[in-house]
Formats: structure tokens, C-alpha cells, sequence
């Protein structure tokens, strides 16, 4: 029973809530600044693209961003306010890496009292920097003057209108004047506020517009010489300037829903506008001068520029182009051109896409590979962005060619003839055996080089300098030509003794017989022995890689030796040791090497068993520290270093569970390879094959690429319409997936708005409508007008492509779906679970539950069954079916004829939205009445209620921790953990305990059981225990681990000293952010480890570290008595903490 | 003539859509969201337990919740409080003797340590229970105040007591008055409460606002009602005084509601709902009790529903958690009450046809 938990992001949120541009690092950088949820981005805008500059974390999530630039200021300020009403004003001192985001004002503008607007936040400042202006409360605004930074207060006025649409502060005023939308039973109204500074209220309404738009939604304010505002509706676009207007009704943005607008102009002539659709409008102020010289506007141009991802902020940075923000697909930076494409119409081009998982509405975690390494498929996003996301962690080779072959034990490209650029031939090596590939083209051939001996084992192979080749085998080193491929010169050991182990560099090479070590240098035409030395031990690894890439010559060498099991570094050339480093145990070393990431030397050794340790290594002294162990597979493995596409070193460890190694934020970062085996590995840069691998494992070779190496590995499908659920299907090998995709009215019938998944799949099927006497009849629509259409997709697992797509009767919505096998029946089948949806009812009345077989590439329908209400969630429980329905849960047996047949039922919640069961266990999430537990008694054949949570939380996500320990997720972006009391009374085992409580910030969508990355493969000094993912509305994916009360202890100690050493960005209280809050109650944060909080301090100067770790106890070894813990300690705690994702 | 546009959100009034737009759209399935919940919520009720009074009571009168909502306190005719465990059904050994006659109000602290009783007639009107090792014994008594009532906001350390037109504030822990508010002239509510504003800052009384920390009246409302001074509404914006909405800080009359006349008003703890009930009417010769309730939306005024129990409402509870609500029901005429209960019904859910644990009035749960 675990009542501490450790929740952590493992990626971050990807959504854009808001961008800004201006002149932020300093007056002359153009700077783009992205939200998502709590986390801000800094890019500086370059010709070469956007480079990112800096990354912060907000405690809060961001609400409304905006630049604004006081008369005194020489470049931009940032506003930010939070969802909990935390304001702060930022400003960007110094540069490049001493860049530091200053807290300039701050303040929370909360009231003990009043009624959160439920359309949301606004807040806007006036143009000339007098004042912010925030709708935070119906029927207040609230006004923060700015004329001296410091705590920014707010006071609140009155304001009579209380359903707002949008709100903004007009240009060119002697007083800051609000212009603002609002709603009354009559419709939509335009009204201005002349604010008082002094007296904080509003002193008269210079003018209004009654009627306007029944839809009008947002305000441009236009800047001088024209000033007034731009209305913007469904059907109309007015200008308005208090005395002019002008109103224009393109037919273009009919069916449209303006979201979002940027302006072009700092004249403010160009806007523009993004639709909820995608769209990209451009909106002209064609202006005209009176005859005393004001400029008049005149009329209002609107064209369509294309199509973009749907927006949610847009940005106009510079010279056409523009950065499209997005919530529900990915962002893009796009170019404006002057004329369009002849084909699409579209003056858009895109230049970057940004990947986006939000928001994340349902996901699986499932092992497609069976190698122990599980992936997540998202659904996510929605309409034309939707897509599927498959996120696994690690790194995919991308197979381009593989050849059976048995046996290689060793791989080299080379560079044969004229060829400069690109390798031409590869040496494989065997028992007894060297053979030689050519690569011609994709096309690969055995050759001969003459000069090489074939009739034995090489042991490297590669080029070297002047236009030379080395070959060693057991016998002798062998230097040929690269253009005749005769032998030019052979070394061979002075004593009988066979060549067991060498390296080799372009220039040095180091051959080891036994415990003798042979140091030789490669001249032209000739191998040079340098040096010898006999070693305690004999050598079992070796390694003389250079360091310094502007280098020739490596001064250093390292060793490892059979017998003391030692890793040793000795000099060059004179083979002097200069440290000596006993790995203890009795496993020999197997492959070593000297690698440099991110400027610091490493030594890594792997050894026999799969283990490799990790040392810093000082290559003047050869003194090795910080030494760290990880499990890597569990076989004998090998290292090789090969380059990236981004030029940084990158170290490849081939053994039975093949792993990348490399460096991110100076840390070690080690990526599982989406392969089974890999005995051996070579880079190779073939005119076929550039920037390749060439891999091999006991029967064949392979040639791949692998991906951008990065921790988590994504993948998209998109999918052109909105997913809603997914569910796995081992046995079809299969994911069925929910999706809705809008279909518009046209003269003749429903017609899909656009292709997607489900009207480009070849096998199709649907319900007719006149199957279910159940059915509501379609309502009728206009012409013009959008319903939703459900489908159920059949999407096959190893290339996504839709086997079948079912479609569901109109005005039927698909809200739920299980892969299950039912009673004795071998079969696995789809199960769809669905509602019959009626605008004038409140909820569903009727629904059907439907089960589905998919096979031989076929979708069947067996059984449908009709129920009474929306079935929002199904599982397979005990071989039989549990539904929630309306506010029932109910058990459905499977009947011998295929039928469903319903065994029993619960009543006690509003709706029951979700399900999970456990043993007999089921955990109820209801819409509002938090968690219940409930029992299925298999004699009586009913539903007992063991516990109930009693506090009123709105549900999100629900998840069975253990027997006793359940995991909520509410819509306040809060966590919780409940506990059944098996001891307790009647009285009080009826009722959970809240046994923690956590703010997340997000909406969580769904939990699921299970886990990123490959389990129990470090050795770990942290206990964590169990794993639950959940992913949330903005895109992120979050872990929930458990961890015992001493180690939670520990860590609450840890976070407590990292919240004085951390300065919070905008001065908000870590305590604060992570306090459970509703719009009820704010209490503290309670048994939840913030995960995020204690990861930063792997970011933090030694020098801090070294702070934050003062005091910090631990009982490492379990003897009960508590230790101090060192900086070293707690970096590898905390390291081993971020390899649980 | 140009289409009327479309509404995009019509279909939203369905749970189903808003369930399918909240995972894109949080927190409520867009701006609607939270309303159209509020309306599907409370329109629905389904009795869930049933409590009738022992042989030694002759009728209930009033109800409360304790903040917990594991406890409900029932105000009996003679005078007593009966604490009823609502998780086990199971009552509470001790009968609380409050007051000699039937209990008009009971109100627990935030802690459920205190509890203010009122009664009618019989003097002390209204007393202060403290809950100490099982049992509830008086601390003070309020011996002129007809309705008492804690302060707002923690650590709710003072009580409002009303005597007439004149509001007493008095220190919770000692019992001290520590500040009378009495208006130079009087509005003659017949049914004045004098009560605090949300922040504790103001308190309302004979339709006069007073300033607390001064002592002195801010502004009189205009008298448009014989019976009811009024309630501050929990946005902090607005007095409802029977059927008038005035704006707390301009004083202007908001609007008017018809519906909330010669009502108790309760509002749910997040401040967004209404319950209304009728009070009983004096006539010559009878006193009146209405059998219905309302809900209504308290952030837009729009009614939700109205529930008629078929049987004389003398009093409403809602729980603290929003899930359950309690009504007194009645039968008979008053002082002749020939069928008396408790009724607690869950909030949001319908009652179903095969709901096997709906409880029927054939087995009450009592203390027999």
C-alpha cells in the first residue's frame, strides 16, 4: 500500500497557447516567445530560421502573454497572467548564455470572492503602457496602472455588463479606453469605457454600437493615424472609429469562425485572421484622406492567403513571415508569397513544422516489438489536425537493406580507389575468414583486395593516412594501397605469440599479444613500432580513440586487463601508466573507450555481463571520477562510437539489447535501439547508403538509418479528422481507433468537408439507420450547416493503414471502445459503445452498444445491444463486459448465441464516466461526484459499494493504483489519491481517504498502466515502484510512481531545499503552484513529490548543488542509521530518478 | 434577407457532446459548459433515504448538514436536535435538548464543533452547542436573538444575532456582544436576519448595509418587501432581497425576480446555484406551506426547475459536497401534522425504474 507518489513530466507540453514577437533579449533581436501550458520558450528570430535561446518554467499555468513597451523602455516587457491569477512583468538581461529572464513587477490579482468568468480570462494592456486591463470575475473589471513597477496590485471596478466576448484597450486615447463585446438577451453589443487612472473607475462611454453580429467574437484595436477597432463576426466585419463605420460581409468568411489575428502593419492597414477550420485570411483597411488631412478608413478587403494549422495564436515576425501557433495540431512557421501556388491557390508555403501531441485524448501503452520496450500511440489532436502518435523511448533505425549472413564477427567500411566522400566497400570479418563487400550503387557484390589476408579473422580494418589501408588479423598488420590494393608493408609481433586485441586511430595502433602491448605508428608506406611494454595482466580491451577532433594523434590510451579486473589509461607514445582503476567483481571488461560529449572526456568500459561503468576522465592526468554503472543488456557488449547528422559524438553499444549513448545537457543519456540483437556495428557513408549504420547480429547484416536522436522518439499519422479512442488488438494485430470527422450539408446529401482516414479507407461499412428501433432520426440541416459522423477505423499495427472503416448511423456518437474477449468464446472482438444524441435533450436516452469481429481483413458486426443512455466507457471485466452508462454501471454476460445479456447493475452516480477494475474490484470515476469503489460479489452475481470518495471532485481520468489506493484526475488540473480503509469501521470504510493531493496545472485526459522505458535495466538507487502514464489536454506525458515514506521523506527534504535555491520566474510560490485548488477550496500539496522540481537540479551550478545538498539524510543501506548524503550521491539519485522515463 | 447563423453550439446542450468537446476543450466542453452542467444537475433528484420522527417526537421542522456531510442535525416541535449518521442510516445515540419550543434553524460551523440552534417562541431563542468527547452541550445562549448565524470566513470566530431590527455581533469564543447595529429607523421586516457579507466586511440588516469594522450604515435599501431584509449573494456583487437584485456597490436595482418571492434562499457552496422554498404564510386563521422548490442558475438568474414533493416543505439543506439535499416534509395542517419526515435526496440523479436501492416510504429509516 503506497501512499507516496513521485509524478514527474516525461515530455513536455507541445501545445501553443500563446505567442508573442517583439524586441525582448535587447532592442536590436527580434524575439518569438511561445506558452505552452507552464512553460515559456524563447527563439530569436535569425535569417537562417528561429534559434532558440532559452526555456523557463512558469509555477502556473499561462494564461495570457503580451509584449508592451513603456515610453521610457528601449525594448519589450512580457506580461504574463496565470490560471490562478498570478501576474508578474518580465524583462530579458544580458545575452547568449548568461541570458537571465528578471522578475521586474509582480502580484496576485485574486479576490477572496467572486465568480470566475466562465468564458474565460482577458487581459489586455493599453497601448501607451498606462494600464492593464483583466476580466477575471463576472461583472468586474479589474485595472492595474503601471506607471511604477513594484507588487502589481489590482482594484477592481464595476462594470454592468457581464457576459463578455472580448475585451481590448482602444489606441490613441487621452485616457485608456476599453472597447469591449457583449451579450444581453438582445444579442451582441459594442461599448467603450473611458477609465479614470486616478479615481480607478469608469468616467463616461464615448460611444456604442447596439446590435451588432450575433456571432461577433473579436476586437482588433486599430492603431493611429485611424484608430477606433475592427468587430469581427461569423457574417460580418465591421470598422468602427466612434463616429465612421464600415461594415463588410465577404462571402469568404461565411462558415467561418475567426479565432485568432495578427497584425501586419505597425499602421495597422494588414491583419490576419485564423479561422477554427485552418484557415488563413488576410483583412486590408483601404483608407482615404479627407479633405483636411485625416485618414479615413473607407472599406474592408478580405482575402484567403490558405491553409494552415488550425490556429490559436498567430504571430507575425518578419519579411512575410508568420508563426501559426497551435493547440490541436502542430505549429507552423509559414511564408507568406507574393503570388500563389498555381495549383492550391495558397500563398503559403511552410518552412517548419513544430511537433505537437495535444491534446492527448486517449492513448495505449503497448509492446509491438515484444523486446520488453513499450510505446504509447496518442490519440491526438483534432478535426483536420487529428493524427495517431506513436512515442517510444529510444532511438528507430530505419532499415534500408539486409543480407542473410551468418556468423560476421566484425565490420569496417572503407574507402577504396579514387572515392573521397563516400565509403565503397565493406570488410566483413568471420571465423577463419575476411571477406569483402563492394558497394556499387544499392547494388552490393563481393570483391578481393589482394593485399588483404582472406583466410583469417580480421580484427580491424579501416582507412588510415596516405591513401592507405590497414588490415590486422591474429597473424600480422598489413598496410595496403587504396588504389592498387597491393601490400605495401606487414608488421608482424616480434614473438610467436598471436594478436589477441588491438585499436587503431588514422595514425596509431595498438596491438596486444598476451599481456605484451605492441604501440605502433602508421608512416607512409611503412608501420612503425614505437613502443612496447608488458602489461600486469593480459589485455582483454583496448581502446586509442582521438579526443580532440582537431587532433591527429590520441595521447592517451586506455586498457582493460583480464585477472584484477582493471581499467587502465596509459600514456603515448611511451605506453606509461598513468592511472589505474580496479572495476571490482569478477566479470571482465570487454570493450573500452575514451569518448568526449558535449566537451567532457568520458571513459566507458562494458563489461562481460552487459554492465558497463562510466568515468569522467581527465586526459592529462588519466585521473577518473564520478564513476557510474548501468545495466546496458545482459551479454558481453560491444561500444563503437559513429556520427550523427548533428555532428556530436554518439557511442553505439551492441549487445542483446543494442543502446545509443550520448549527451544531453551534459548528461549521459542512454536511448534504447528499436532493433532485437546487434553482435557488431559500423557507421557507413555509402552514395546508397549516406549517414548509415551497417549492423549485424548472428544472421544477418543490416543497413539502416537511425533517427534524430532524441529521448522520445515520435511518430505521426495523421489521420485528417478527430480521434477519440483507441484500443489494441494483439490477436489482429490490429488498433481499433474512434474517430469523427465533420460532414457538411451540400444539395445533394451529406458530403465529408474534406478526405481523411475514414473516407479514404478502401473497405467500408456502416449502421444503417433503419436497423435500431432506438434510432433518432437525423436531424435536418441546412445547406452549409456541419454534423459529426463517428466511425470505427481498423488501423493495422506495424504501417497504420486503415483495414476498415465503419461508419456509425448520423446523429450516433461513438464515445467508447475495448478490445475484449468474452466468456468462453475464443474470439477477440471490438466493442463499441455509443449514443444516440439529441440536441434538446440534456442527456442521451439511448445508445447502443455494438460488438465488432475484424477478421481475414474483414469487420464484421455480431451483436449490437441497446441500451438506455450514452455508454462512455467500456472494459472487459472477468470475460465479461462492464459498460457505464447514463449514471449506471452495468455487467453484461455473453451468451452462448453471441448476445449480450445483462447480469447486474449499480446506480449510485450522476453519470459514471469512467471505469477500471481490478481483480473483482471496479473504480467508478463519476462527472462530478469524484471516485467510488465498488466490488462485484460473484455468488450473489451483484455490485456491493465498498467506498466512496464523499468530496465533490469533476473527474478526468480515473486509475487503480493498488488493492487500496486509487488515482484521480479532476478538471481543476488537480491530482488526487484516494484509499479504501480495510481496517477501519463500517462506518468509516465506506468513505475514502484523500490521501494526497496535487496540482498539475493540465488536464489529465487519460491514465494508463505502464511504462517508456525498458524495466530493471539500471542499477538504480531510487525505489520507485509501479508506473502510471497520463496524458493531458496540452500535450504532455506525466508519469505516477510510488515511493516508500523514507525515500519520500528524503526527497520532500530535497525539494525543500531546491525551492529556496531556485528563484521561481515571477516570484510565485512553489508551494502555491502545486497546492490542490479548486474553485471550493486551495489546500497544500500533500504526499506528491514534484518530480519536474526535483529533475532541476541536474541544471543547477555545482555550487548550488553543493548548497541544496547540505543537510540531506539518508538511510542508504537500510541499517537505520541515516547518512549524509554528497553531492555526488544525490547527482546519482536524481540521475536514476529521470531514467524512470 | 441574409441565413440566420448557424448555432454551432446547439448540440452542446447534450452531456454527450460536451463529454466528447472536454478533452479538447477544458475544462467544461467549451464557455457553455459549466452552465449547461449546473443545469443538468440540478433538475434531478432521486430520494435516497428517509427519515420519519420516534415516539417521542411529533414532527420535524428544520434540518442541517454538518460540513462534513456525514451528519445530519433534525429540528424536532419540541425542541430537540436528533443527529443522524447518514453513511451508516443509523442515528446518533443522543438526543440534543436545544429548546422548549420547535427548532426554526440549525447551523453547524465549518469545523462541526459548534452548532447555533433558534427556536419560536420560548426563551433563550437561540443557544451555541459545542461538540465535546460524544456528546453536544450548551455554551452560550442568545436569550432575545431570533436567528443567529457564524461569520463567513475563517476562523469564523463571530456570530450575527438578529433581535427585531437590531443585528448583535457577537465573539464566538467568549460569547461577548461586541457590536450592536441598530438603525435609527426601522423597516419593520417581519422576517429581518441580520447576516454577514461573504468577506465578513459588511453585514445586511433591516435592509440597511453596515460597514463592520466602523459600526456605521452605509446605505438603506429601498423597502419593496413587508417580510425579507435580504441575503448577500456569495459573488460578492449582489443583495437579494425577496425578489430585488441590487448591486452591492452602485446600489442600483439589478433586476427583478418574481420567482424568488417570500423565499428562503440557499445557495450551493460554490456559489453558482440557488434553491429557493417558499416560507410559510401567516393568514388569520392558517398557516400555508408550499410542497415545491426551485433551483435556478445564480450566475445568470435563468430558472433550472421546480420540484413538487407533493408534501409541506418546512425546511431545505444542501450538503456541503453538493451531492445530497435534505427536506423537511410535512403532511397535515400545522401543530396537526398527522405524517411527518426527512427526506434526503441525491442532487444530479434520476431515479431509475429498477434502482434497487431507491428507498421506498414503506421502509423509513427512524430510530424505533
Amino acid at each position: 500500500m503506497s501512499t507516496h507518489q513521485y509524478v514527474v513530466t516525461a515530455h513536455k507540453p507541445t501545445a501553443v497557447t500563446s505567442c508573442v514577437t517583439g524586441n525582448f533579449t535587447s532592442p536590436t533581436d527580434l524575439n518569438l516567445i511561445l506558452a505552452k501550458n507552464n512553460r515559456l520558450e524563447f527563439y530569436v528570430v535569425t535569417p537562417e530560421g528561429l534559434r532558440p535561446l532559452k526555456e523557463i518554467c512558469i509555477y502556473g499555468k499561462v494564461c495570457v502573454m503580451k509584449f508592451f513597451r513603456p515610453k521610457t523602455e528601449k525594448k519589450d516587457l512580457l506580461f504574463i497572467l496565470t490560471a490562478r491569477y498570478n501576474t508578474m512583468i518580465l524583462e530579458a538581461i544580458g545575452e547568449g548564455d548568461n541570458l537571465e529572464i528578471k522578475t521586474k513587477a509582480h502580484g496576485n490579482v485574486a479576490d477572496k470572492i467572486g465568480k470566475p468568468s466562465e468564458s474565460g480570462i482577458i487581459a489586455i494592456i493599453d497601448p501607451e503602457s498606462r494600464a492593464i486591463g483583466l476580466r477575471l470575475y463576472d461583472g468586474l473589471f479589474k485595472i492595474i496602472p503601471l506607471e511604477n513597477c513594484g507588487e502589481l496590485k489590482a482594484t477592481s471596478i464595476r462594470m454592468e455588463e457581464i457576459q463578455i466576448q472580448d475585451m481590448e484597450f482602444l489606441h490613441g486615447c487621452p485616457s485608456p479606453t476599453v472597447i469591449l463585446i457583449h451579450h444581453d438577451h438582445n444579442g451582441r453589443h459594442i461599448k467603450t469605457h473611458e477609465i479614470s487612472l486616478k479615481d480607478k473607475e469608469f468616467v463616461k462611454t464615448p460611444w456604442k454600437q447596439d446590435n451588432i453580429d450575433a456571432e461577433a467574437s473579436l476586437i482588433i484595436p486599430v492603431p493611429e493615424p485611424f484608430g477606433g477597432a475592427i468587430i469581427v463576426g461569423q457574417e460580418t466585419i465591421l470598422y468602427h472609429d466612434g463616429t465612421n463605420y464600415v461594415a463588410v460581409t465577404p462571402p469568404v468568411i461565411r462558415q467561418s469562425t475567426m479565432s485568432c489575428y495578427a497584425r501586419v502593419d505597425s499602421n495597422g492597414a494588414r491583419y490576419m485572421l485564423g479561422d477554427m477550420s485552418g484557415r488563413l485570411f488576410l483583412l486590408l483597411l483601404e483608407h482615404e484622406e479627407k479633405m483636411d488631412g485625416l485618414q479615413v478608413v473607407k472599406d474592408l478587403k478580405v482575402e484567403v492567403l490558405g491553409e494552415v494549422s488550425i490556429p490559436e495564436c498567430i504571430t507575425y515576425l518578419d519579411n512575410g513571415v508568420v508563426f501559426i501557433g497551435s493547440r490541436l495540431g502542430d505549429s507552423q512557421l509559414i511564408k507568406l508569397n507574393i503570388k500563389p501556388d498555381s495549383k492550391t491557390n495558397s500563398y503559403i508555403s511552410v518552412m517548419e513544422t513544430f511537433t505537437n501531441l495535444a491534446p492527448i485524448t486517449d492513448m495505449v501503452v503497448v509492446d509491438l516489438e515484444k523486446q520488453g520496450q513499450a510505446q504509447l500511440v496518442t490519440c491526438s489532436g483534432a478535426f483536420k489536425e487529428g493524427s495517431l502518435r506513436i512515442i517510444r523511448n529510444g532511438i528507430g533505425i530505419q532499415e534500408h537493406a539486409t543480407i542473410d549472413l551468418q556468423g560476421i564477427k566484425g565490420m569496417w567500411p572503407l574507402k577504396m580507389g579514387p572515392s573521397k566522400e563516400f565509403d565503397n566497400t565493406l570488410v566483413l570479418s568471420f571465423v577463419q575468414q575476411t571477406r569483402v563487400l563492394s558497394l556499387n550503387g544499392d547494388e552490393v557484390s563481393e570483391t578481393e583486395i589482394v593485399g588483404f589476408q582472406s583466410d583469417c579473422q580480421s580484427f580491424f580494418c579501416g582507412n588510415v593516412n596516405h591513401n592507405q589501408v590497414l588490415q590486422i588479423t591474429s597473424v600480422s598488420a598489413r598496410l595496403v594501397s587504396t588504389d592498387s590494393k597491393q601490400l605495401i608493408h606487414e608488421w608482424k609481433p616480434p614473438t610467436e605469440k598471436n594478436i589477441s586485441v588491438v585499436a587503431c586511430n588514422k595514425l596509431q595502433v595498438l596491438c596486444a599479444t598476451g599481456s605484451d602491448l605492441y604501440y605502433l605508428e602508421i608512416g607512409d608506406k611503412i608501420i612503425d613500432q614505437k613502443a612496447h611494454a608488458v602489461l600486469e595482466y593480459e589485455v582483454a580491451c583496448l581502446d586509442v580513440s582521438l579526443l580532440d577532433t582537431g587532433t591527429e594523434k590520441a595521447s592517451i590510451a586506455a586498457v582493460g586487463l583480464w585477472t584484477d579486473i582493471s581499467a587502465r589509461i596509459l600514456k603515448l607514445p611511451s605506453l606509461d601508466e598513468l592511472n589505474k582503476e580496479f572495476l571490482g567483481g569478477e566479470i571482465i571488461p570487454r570493450s573500452i573507450l575514451v569518448t568526449c560529449f558535449d566537451g567532457i572526456n568520458y571513459l566507458l568500459c562494458a563489461l562481460g555481463d552487459g554492465s558497463m561503468y562510466y568515468f569522467n576522465l581527465n586526459k592529462e592526468t588519466g585521473i577518473l571520477s564520478e564513476k557510474k554503472k548501468v545495466t546496458l543488456g545482459t551479454q558481453p557488449t560491444v561500444l563503437r562510437t559513429f556520427g550523427s547528422s548533428t555532428n556530436s559524438t554518439n557511442v553505439f553499444a551492441c549487445s542483446d539489447r543494442p543502446t545509443v549513448i550520448y549527451s544531453s545537457n551534459h548528461k549521459l543519456v542512454f536511448s534504447n535501439v528499436n532493433l532485437k540483437e546487434v553482435n557488431h556495428m559500423c557507421s557507413l557513408h555509402a552514395e546508397a547508403y549516406p549517414d548509415s549504420l551497417a549492423l549485424s547480429n548472428d544472421n544477418t547484416m543490416t543497413f539502416g538509418t537511425i533517427d534524430e536522436i532524441q529521448k522520445l522518439h515520435i511518430r505521426t499519422v495523421p489521420l485528417g479528422e478527430s480521434p477519440r479512442r483507441i484500443a489494441y488488438q494483439e490477436t489482429s494485430q490490429t488498433f481499433g481507433v474512434i474517430t469523427m470527422r465533420l460532414d457538411v450539408m451540400k444539395a445533394s446529401g451529406l458530403q465529408p468537408a474534406r478526405n481523411s482516414a475514414s473516407t479514404l479507407s478502401t473497405n467500408t461499412s456502416s449502421s444503417a439507420a433503419t436497423m435500431f428501433k432506438g434510432a433518432v432520426t437525423a436531424p435536418a440541416l441546412d445547406i452549409g450547416q456541419e454534423t459529426e459522423i463517428h466511425n470505427l477505423l481498423v488501423v493495422d499495427q506495424h504501417t497504420f493503414e486503415v483495414h476498415h472503416c465503419h461508419q456509425l448511423m448520423p446523429s450516433e456518437y461513438a464515445l467508447s471502445l475495448v478490445s475484449a474477449r468474452l466468456g468462453d468464446d475464443p474470439r477477440t472482438y471490438y466493442i463499441v459503445g455509443t449514443a444516440l444524441v439529441n440536441p434538446e435533450e440534456s442527456e442521451p436516452k439511448a445508445g447502443r452498444i455494438v460488438v465488432f469481429l475484424f477478421e481475414e481483413s474483414k469487420l464484421t458486426q455480431v451483436s449490437e445491444k441497446e441500451i438506455k443512455g450514452a455508454c462512455y466507457c467500456l472494459i472487459e471485466f472477468n470475460g465479461k463486459l462492464l459498460a457505464a452508462i447514463n449514471s449506471t454501471v452495468r455487467l453484461f454476460e455473453w451468451t452462448t448465441e453471441r448476445e449480450l445479456r445483462l447480469e447486474c447493475s449499480h446506480f449510485n452516480n450522476i453519470i459514471a464516466l469512467f471505469l477500471k477494475a481490478k481483480g473483482d474490484f471496479i473504480l467508478v470515476g463519476d462527472l462530478m461526484r469524484s471516485m467510488t469503489l465498488l466490488q462485484y460479489k460473484t455468488m450473489e452475481g451483484n455490485f456491493e459499494e465498498i467506498a466512496r470518495d464523499f468530496h465533490p471532485n469533476w473527474m478526468t481520468a480515473v486509475e487503480i493504483i493498488d488493492d487500496d489506493t486509487f488515482l484521480g484526475g479532476e478538471n481543476s488540473y488537480n491530482l488526487f489519491v484516494c484509499q479504501k480503509d480495510s481496517a477501519a469501521s463500517d462506518e468509516d470504510r465506506q468513505q475514502m481517504i484523500e490521501c494526497g493531493q496535487f496540482h498539475v496545472g493540465d488536464m489529465v485526459n487519460v491514465f494508463r498502466h505502464g511504462s517508456l522505458t525498458m524495466q530493471h535495466v539500471f542499477e538504480t538507487s531510487v525505489p520507485t515502484q509501479g508506473c502510471i502514464l497520463f496524458g493531458t489536454v496540452s500535450g504532455s506525458i506525466g508519469l505516477v510512481t510510488q515511493v516508500p515514506s523514507e525515500f519520500y521523506d528524503f526527497l520532500l527534504a530535497l525539494q525543500r531545499n531546491l525551492v529556496t535555491a531556485i528563484k521561481s520566474v515571477g516570484k510565485i510560490e512553489h508551494s502555491f503552484w502545486r497546492s490542490f485548488s479548486t474553485d471550493t477550496k486551495t489546500e497544500p500539496c500533500e504526499n506528491f513529490i514534484d518530480g519536474d522540481l526535483i529533475e532541476s537540479f541536474l541544471d543547477l551550478p555545482r555550487d548550488t548543488m553543493q548548497r541544496v545538498s547540505v543537510g540531506l539524510q539518508r538511510d542508504a543501506s537500510g541499517s537505520g542509521t541515516k547518512q549524509e548524503v554528497t553531492v555526488d550521491e544525490l547527482i546519482k539519485i536524481v540521475e536514476d530518478l529521470t531514467r524512470i522515463h | 434577407r441574409c441565413p440566420e447563423p448557424h448555432d454551432r453550439t446547439k448540440f452542446d446542450n447534450n452531456y454527450a457532446v460536451r463529454y466528447t468537446k472536454k478533452a479538447l476543450w477544458p475544462p467544461f466542453g467549451g464557455s457553455d459548459g459549466a452552465r449547461l452542467n449546473r443545469k443538468l444537475i440540478h433538475s434531478k433528484f432521486c430520494q435516497t433515504k428517509y427519515f420519519k420522527p420516534g415516539n417521542d417526537e411529533s414532527f420535524y421542522t428544520s434540518v442541517a448538514f454538518s460540513h462534513s456531510n456525514t451528519t445530519l442535525f433534525i429540528g424536532t416541535f419540541e425542541g430537540d436536535v436528533r443527529p443522524v449518521n447518514l453513511i451508516l442510516g443509523a442515528e446518533e445515540e443522543m438526543l440534543v435538548q436545544c429548546h422548549e419550543s420547535y427548532i426554526s434553524r440549525i447551523e453547524l460551523s465549518p469545523s462541526d464543533q459548534l452548532m447555533l440552534t433558534s427556536c419560536t417562541w420560548h426563551r433563550p431563542l437561540s443557544c451555541m452547542f459545542k461538540y465535546d468527547v460524544n456528546s453536544w452541550s450548551k455554551v452560550y445562549s442568545f436569550s432575545e436573538d431570533s436567528h443567529v448565524e457564524f461569520s463567513r470566513t475563517a476562523p469564523y470566530n463571530q456570530i450575527i444575532g438578529t433581535k427585531m431590527e437590531t443585528a448583535r455581533i457577537y465573539d464566538a469564543e467568549t460569547g461577548k456582544k461586541v457590536l450592536t447595529l441598530k438603525p435609527t429607523m426601522s423597516n419593520n421586516y417581519t422576517k429581518n436576519r441580520a447576516t454577514f457579507s461573504p468577506t465578513d466586511e459588511l453585514v445586511l440588516s433591516d435592509g440597511v448595509l453596515w460597514d463592520v469594522s466602523s459600526g456605521k450604515s452605509i446605505h438603506k435599501f429601498d423597502k419593496l418587501n413587508q417580510a425579507l431584509s435580504g441575503v448577500f449573494h456569495p459573488n460578492g456583487l449582489e443583495i437579494l432581497s425577496n425578489t430585488e437584485v441590487w448591486d452591492l456597490r452602485t446600489f442600483h436595482l439589478l433586476r427583478t425576480l418574481p420567482a424568488l418571492d417570500k423565499c428562503d434562499l440557499h445557495f450551493t457552496k460554490s456559489g453558482d446555484v440557488l434553491y429557493s422554498v417558499s416560507f410559510e404564510i401567516e393568514s388569520e386563521d392558517e398557516v400555508t406551506y408550499e410542497s415545491s422548490y426551485n433551483t435556478m442558475d445564480a450566475t445568470n438568474y435563468s430558472s433550472i426547475a421546480t420540484i413538487d414533493v407533493k408534501r409541506n416543505i418546512y425546511d431545505l439543506a444542501l450538503a456541503n459536497n453538493g451531492f445530497q439535499l435534505a427536506l423537511v416534509e410535512n403532511v397535515g395542517q400545522f401543530e396537526s401534522v398527522n405524517e411527518s419526515s426527512v427526506r434526503i435526496y441525491d442532487i444530479g440523479r434520476h431515479r431509475h425504474d429498477e434502482d434497487e436501492e431507491a428507498v421506498d416510504d414503506e421502509e423509513p429509516l427512524d430510530g424505533d
